[in-house]
C-alpha cells in the first residue's frame, strides 16, 4: 500500500513545478508533514473547496434565473396568436422546390435565421396592423404539408435556436408540453 | 528507494484510493462514447456543420483526458511489477509527454467550449449572415488554431512546469474562460428575455416561465459539471506548487484520484449535454446500430 502511495505521489508531481525533476523519491519533500496541532479539521480545504463551488454553481442559477424571467406574469389570456402567426411564417416557406437536398437544406437554414429575425420584428410590426398580419397566414397552410421531415441540416439549426428557448420559438402550443426537439420537427404546427 | 524520507504520518490523510476497476470502466466508457461521437459525424453527411465540428473538437479532447489517465495508470501497474524503472531517462520522456497529453485535453476543452459557445452566439445574434460569417472552411482553420496553441502551450507548460510562471497563468486561464463563456451565455440570454418581453406585452400573449428556466437549467448543467470536474484538479495543482508542506493543502492533495477520475467523467457527461441534445446525431446513432444488428 505504501508503495502505491509513492508511486502515486510521484505521478501526481508530474505536471508540478519542480527544481530538478528526477524520478527518485527523494525529490518528494511531501513528508515531514506534521499533523500536530492542527487548529481546524483536516479536511477543511476539501470541504470548503466543494461547499463554494456548490454554492458560487447555485448563485450561478438563481441569476442565470433572474436574468431569464419575463416580465409579465399576470397576462393569463389564451393563445398566442401572434406567435402563432410566427410560426406559420416559418414554416410557410418549407415548400421551396430545389435540386439538391443540399441546396434546399441550406436555403431552409438561411430561411430559419432570417425568420428568426423576422419574427423579431413581426412581432413588433403586429401591435400597430394586427388584422392585416392574419391573412397571409391563411396561405400558409398549403405549404404545412410540404415540409420534409428529413431535412436535416435545417432541423438541426432550428435545434440550434430552439436550444436557448427563446420564447417565441419553443412556446407555440398551448400546452407547453412540448420538447425541445419537438418543435416544427414532428408535429404539425397549427391548428387554424 | 529511502522510503524513509517519507515520515508522512501514515495514519493521518491518506492517499484516497480509487479502485483500478472503477478507473478504467470510467476511462473506457470515456473513450468508447466520444468515439461514437466522431464516428457518427464523420459518417453523417448532415452533420458536417460548423456547430457538429466544435462538438466534435471537445469529444476530441474528452478523449484525451481519459486516454491520459488509463496510460498513467498503466504506466503505474507497469512500475509497480517492475517492468519499467523509475530513473530512466526514457521514463522521463514517457512522463513529460503524457503531461502534456493531459494539459492539452484540459486546454482543448476549455477552447472547444468556448468555440461552442461564440457558434451559438453568432447563430443568435448574427443570425441572418451566420452562414456567410462561420463558413466550414472557417470553422476548420479555427479548429487548427485552437489545436495548434493547445499542443504548444501544453508543450511549454510540459517542459516548464518548474516555474510559478506557467502554473499562475495556467490556473489564471481556467476561471477566465469560464467567465467569458458565461458572458456570452448571459447576453443570449438577455435577447431572450427581452424578446419575451416583447411578446408578453402583447394583449394576447400568455407567459411560460417553465421554458425560460429550462434555459437556465441547461446552462448551469453545462458550466457547472465544467466546473466540478475541472476545478478540483487545477486546485491540486495551484496548492502542489505554492503549499506543499503544509498539512490541510496535503490532505486536499491526498484525493488526488478522485480529482482525476471526477475529469474522467467530465469525458462522459459532456456527450450527454452537448452531443447527444441532438437530434440528427441521435437518428445517426440508431441508424448505426441498427446497421450493425
Amino acid at each position: 500500500m505504501s508503495a502505491l502511495r509513492l508511486i502515486s505521489n510521484r505521478t501526481s508531481q508530474q505536471a508540478l513545478s519542480n527544481s530538478d525533476y528526477t524520478w527518485d523519491y527523494e525529490y518528494y519533500e511531501y513528508g515531514p508533514v506534521s499533523f500536530e496541532g492542527l487548529k481546524a479539521h483536516k479536511y477543511s480545504i476539501v470541504i470548503g473547496f466543494w461547499v463554494g463551488l456548490a454554492v458560487f454553481v447555485i448563485f450561478m442559477f438563481f441569476v442565470l434565473t433572474l436574468l431569464t424571467k419575463t416580465g409579465a406574469p399576470h397576462q393569463e389570456n389564451a393563445e398566442l396568436s401572434e406567435k402563432r402567426f410566427c410560426m406559420k411564417s416559418f414554416v410557410a416557406d418549407f415548400g421551396r422546390p430545389s435540386e439538391s437536398e443540399r441546396v434546399f437544406s441550406h436555403q431552409m437554414a438561411e430561411e430559419s435565421q432570417s425568420l428568426f429575425h423576422f419574427c423579431i420584428n413581426e412581432v413588433d410590426h403586429m401591435n400597430k396592423e394586427k388584422e392585416s398580419q392574419k391573412g397571409p397566414s391563411l396561405e400558409s397552410n398549403t405549404y404545412f404539408q410540404e415540409v420534409p421531415k428529413s431535412s436535416g441540416m435545417f432541423e438541426e439549426d432550428l435545434h440550434c435556436l430552439t436550444k436557448f428557448n427563446i420564447p417565441n420559438f419553443v412556446n407555440t402550443e398551448q400546452n407547453s408540453s412540448l420538447g425541445e426537439d419537438d418543435l416544427l420537427i414532428s408535429e404539425p404546427p397549427i391548428i387554424l | 528507494e529511502n522510503i524513509s524520507d517519507f515520515s508522512l504520518n501514515v495514519t493521518d490523510c491518506t492517499q484516497v484510493v480509487v479502485p483500478e476497476e472503477v478507473f478504467f470502466t470510467v476511462a473506457a466508457a470515456g473513450i468508447l462514447e466520444n468515439l461514437l461521437i466522431l464516428i457518427a459525424v464523420v459518417r453523417n453527411k448532415n452533420l458536417h456543420l460548423p456547430m457538429y465540428f466544435f462538438i466534435c473538437s471537445l469529444a476530441i479532447s474528452d478523449m484525451l483526458g481519459s486516454l491520459y489517465k488509463t496510460l498513467e495508470n498503466i504506466f503505474i501497474i507497469l512500475c509497480k511489477m517492475g517492468y519499467l524503472t523509475r530513473h530512466g531517462d526514457f521514463e522521463k520522456k514517457l512522463d513529460d509527454a503524457m503531461d502534456s497529453m493531459f494539459i492539452l485535453s484540459l486546454l482543448g476543452s476549455i477552447f472547444s467550449l468556448l468555440a461552442i459557445a461564440a457558434d451559438r452566439y453568432i447563430t443568435i445574434f448574427y443570425a441572418l449572415r451566420y452562414h456567410n460569417i462561420m463558413t466550414l472552411r472557417r470553422a476548420l482553420v479555427i479548429l487548427a488554431i485552437i489545436w495548434a496553441f493547445c499542443a504548444g502551450s501544453s508543450i511549454a507548460i510540459a517542459l516548464f512546469s518548474y516555474e510559478a510562471a506557467t502554473v499562475i497563468p495556467f490556473t489564471i486561464l481556467f476561471p477566465l474562460m469560464m467567465f467569458f463563456i458565461l458572458c456570452l451565455y448571459v447576453h443570449m440570454f438577455l435577447l431572450a428575455r427581452s424578446h419575451a418581453k416583447k411578446i408578453a406585452s402583447l394583449p394576447s400573449s400568455t407567459v411560460h416561465h417553465r421554458t425560460n428556466m429550462k434555459g437556465a437549467i441547461t446552462l448551469t448543467i453545462f458550466l457547472g459539471v465544467f466546473l466540478c470536474c475541472w476545478a478540483p484538479f487545477v486546485l491540486h495543482i495551484l496548492l502542489a506548487r505554492f503549499c506543499p508542506h503544509n498539512p490541510y493543502c496535503a490532505c486536499y492533495m491526498s484525493i488526488f484520484h478522485v480529482n482525476g477520475t471526477l475529469i474522467m467523467c467530465n469525458a462522459i457527461i459532456n456527450p450527454m449535454i452537448f452531443a447527444f441534445r441532438s437530434p440528427e446525431l441521435r437518428s445517426t446513432f440508431k441508424k448505426m446500430f441498427y446497421h450493425s444488428r
